[in-house]
């Protein structure tokens, strides 16, 4: 049973203080876990190493299959064949599933996949089943993850003979905190404490400055300021970061990020090489599975090796009476993907723009992640940053753990006698977060790339006469209204003294701490007085559970423009 | 300082919001509750870096100049602002600064960055030089900079005349430092004007 695989931590676990301070700290190990493969890596002492499973990989597949009276995941388990994880009985891609309500379009994308991925389009959890012994087994992406990572805790046990507990992991710059949550959620569950979590690309960020402080040290040479950019694309997520370095000092000037990836485009060619191939899955029978799995093989190898040749020949045969026998040339791969690598260009630009980092002033320009083996999205970052060679001194599918690795090490407090963890990274907030105000408008508190840690704050006022509560919605996007933001959580400020409507001053303050927590304060402020009115609101965000997407429905319903309808829903 | 250690005990204060929902508790006599946004205000609030009545933020009522945060002259170059802002950076981030100190450091650092934002955009400096002066002469009682700063800062201010253009505040800044950067930087408030 799964009961027994992992100890569930509760919930105050995700949200505990930050180490123990015992005289020998235990070194964080980084984990990032990724779409298509996830890899381990800590501090040996001299230099970061990333750790083996028994079958001598480096890289595993992140997957978990429910095949067995007892699940196993990507690490352990010995796949006889590709196909294994294409029969419905494992789970995959649970970073594309996890805290995603079921109207999200990659909620949506994902019911092309093997096993079950049912929507009700109403704004919950997207229901996820596996398929054991001929029927469906329902799951959630946390615990799936919590799984894999209860894997990944007892291989790295075994090889550094020690428990662990702290962990950084990497993730996409899009994730929402509540996605943050409940990659948090997971990792209590499998009996790991959060140290960090760090955007991907920020990671290779502070290997890069490693990198760059060590050549410094054997040239002898001064600690100048360069400005790198980082792309990074995986199976399931985009990702751009722009950092100043200088003297192991990372600071991120921008980041930019999107959920889309490899996936997309083994989607968009499978689509290609079979038209409507999305409805002819969607019911999921035993045979449909099986043809679906031989065409996700052929397509995956036949995007592999058009990274080295200019065309391919597709010859497979679905098992239903249908065969594919087609040359696909590189120029229709990058026209059926046109959509994502115009996403991929688009991200460079705002994340450039954002930076306020001239093209002319980037030293190295480094691309990472599965995807960066693709001609046409080397291209791409080529062709906005205007260069011509990419920074070599890195491994694509290594640097992002090796950065967690870095990264637990200093945040564990560990120092290295050659100056070698002599690093810092100054994070900047990927997403803004304000609140809703001026009708359905969200107004940002701290924009997007603010520095953090961060504390900013905004004054509001009633709208209405002798208004004495105001409800403070908290929202985290970019979109200029609140509906295209994850809302995060809600409260009410009370006590707001009897006066004409604009006089009130009611203050929301933000602060996010070094390790990412968000607090909001807010309350009534009066004019010349230091003291407040009554007793200021502190709330830790997110507070939302799975519903959220209902939740901003039924607050808007509730508290929109009439008042009666309301007390008495929720008197109810 | 007692600004930051009430706001200390302000923000660990065990708060029984956490994590509540406001529908149960709801008065059924309560009037629409919804908030609007004054523009006036918070354009105050975002364009200044100095004091704020009545603010959640209590960082820098303790007088001391941006510059003295970094702790750089104010005729600093941009490389020289910018290598205090990382020396300070790796003393004060909460990631790097000692296990017991944790929250302090946070504003330290929050107040460091400020600091840090305003000098190392030319605008932005420009307009702080200008107010940190005005402050200077009307309160006399000038941040403790040095004599000879502060008759540049005079001086350069003298010369660059009262229209407050951004054209003026460049030659108020050239006695301070060499040609070179301030073309550059003067490329750069083109490009974010």
């Amino acid at each position: 049973m799964a009961e027994q695989q992992y100890t569930v931590a509760s919930d105050s676990e995700t949200t505990g203080e930050e180490k123990s301070s015992s005289a020998f700290p235990e070194i964080a190990i980084g984990i990032d876990v990724g779409t298509s493969q996830c890899s381990v890596s800590v501090w040996n002492g001299s230099q970061v190493e990333l750790l083996k499973n028994t079958r001598n990989q480096k890289l595993m597949r992140s997957y978990v299959t429910f095949k067995d009276e007892v699940p196993s995941g990507g690490v352990s388990n010995q796949l006889s064949h590709e196909y294994e994880i294409l029969s419905g009985a494992a789970i995959f891609n649970m970073k594309r599933l996890i805290g995603r309500v079921d109207t999200d379009p990659v909620v949506h994308a994902s019911k092309r996949l093997p096993f079950l991925v049912q929507t009700l389009d109403i704004g919950v959890r997207p229901f996820i089943a596996a398929l054991v012994k001929n029927a469906w087994r329902s799951t959630t992406p946390e615990e799936v993850l919590a799984i894999f990572l209860v894997e990944l805790r007892a291989m790295a046990e075994v090889q550094l003979k020690r428990p662990i507990r702290n962990v950084v992991l990497t993730i996409p710059v899009s994730f929402s905190r509540f996605q943050l949550t409940r990659i948090e959620r997971a990792c209590a569950m499998a009996g790991l404490h959060v140290l960090r979590l760090m955007p991907e690309p920020t990671a290779v960020a502070l290997l890069y400055a490693q990198q760059q402080q060590q050549t410094i040290h054997e040239n002898m040479g001064s600690g100048s300021e360069k400005n790198a950019l980082i792309f990074n694309m995986g199976a399931g997520y985009c990702d751009v970061a722009v950092t100043a370095t200088a003297g192991g000092v990372s600071q991120i000037k921008a980041l930019a990020g999107a959920a889309i990836g490899g996936e997309d485009i083994l989607q968009n060619m499978m689509q290609h090489l079979l038209p409507n191939s999305e409805n002819l899955f969607l019911n999921h029978g035993i045979n449909e599975i099986k043809s679906l799995g031989l065409l996700r093989v052929a397509t995956e190898d036949a995007i592999h090796r058009l990274s080295s040749q200019s065309s391919v020949r597709v010859d497979v045969d679905l098992g239903n009476g249908s065969k594919i026998c087609k040359v696909v040339t590189r120029e229709e791969f990058e026209e059926a993907n046109q959509k994502v690598f115009e996403k991929c260009e688009s991200l460079i630009t705002q994340c450039l723009r954002d930076s306020k980092v001239d093209i002319g002033d980037l030293t190295d320009v480094i691309l990472v992640g599965g995807c960066s083996y693709i001609p046409k999205i080397r291209n791409v970052v080529k062709g906005v940053c205007k260069r011509e060679e990419l920074y070599e001194a890195i491994n694509p599918l290594e640097a992002a753990v090796c950065g967690a690795a870095l990264e637990g090490a200093v945040a564990s407090g560990v120092s290295d006698p050659f100056g070698s963890l002599d690093l810092l990274t100054i994070q900047a907030t990927p997403l803004g977060i304000g609140i809703r105000a001026d009708g359905n408008s969200f107004v940002p508190i701290i924009p997007r790339n603010t520095t953090m840690p961060a504390r900013k704050e905004l004054l509001f006022t009633t709208i209405h006469d002798n208004q004495t509560e105001a409800l403070i919605l908290v929202y985290e996007g970019e979109g200029t209204q609140v509906e295209e933001n994850h809302l995060l959580g809600y409260f009410k400020v009370v006590g707001i003294p009897a006066a004409p409507k604009g006089v009130p001053e009611i203050n929301v303050c933000m602060d996010i701490d070094a390790s990412n927590a968000l607090r909001v304060f807010a309350g009534v402020v009066m004019q010349g007085t230091d003291q407040p009115m009554a007793p200021f609101l502190e709330v830790r965000l997110p507070t939302v559970d799975d519903g959220h997407g209902w939740c901003a429905e039924a607050l808007n319903k509730t508290y929109g423009s009439t008042l009666d309808l309301v007390t008495v829903q929720k008197k109810m | 300082m007692a600004a930051t250690s009430s706001l200390t005990s302000f923000s660990s204060s065990t708060s029984p919001f956490i994590g509540s929902k406001i529908s149960t508790s709801l008065p059924c006599s309560a009037p629409p509750s919804r908030v609007s946004f004054r523009p006036c205000r918070v354009s105050a609030a975002c364009a200044s870096t100095a004091e704020r009545p009545t603010s959640y933020i209590a960082t820098p009522t303790s007088a001391s100049s941006l510059y003295e945060v970094l702790g750089v002259q104010m005729g600093a170059t941009c490389q020289e602002i910018k290598a205090a802002y990382r020396k300070l950076a790796r003393i004060l981030h909460p990631d790097v600064a000692a296990n017991g100190q944790r929250k302090d450091t946070a504003y330290e650092f929050i107040r460091l960055h400020e600091a840090y934002e305003t000098l190392s955009d030319p605008a932005k400096r420009a307009d702080y030089d200008r107010t940190l002066y005005r402050r200077g002469r009307q309160m006399s009682s000038p941040f403790s900079m040095s004599a000879a700063t502060a008759t540049t800062m005079a001086a350069g201010y003298a010369a660059g005349g009262f229209s407050g253009y951004t054209r003026q505040r460049w030659e108020t800044d050239q006695c301070c430092i060499d040609p070179q950067i301030l073309t550059s930087w003067g490329s750069i408030a083109v490009v974010n004007s």
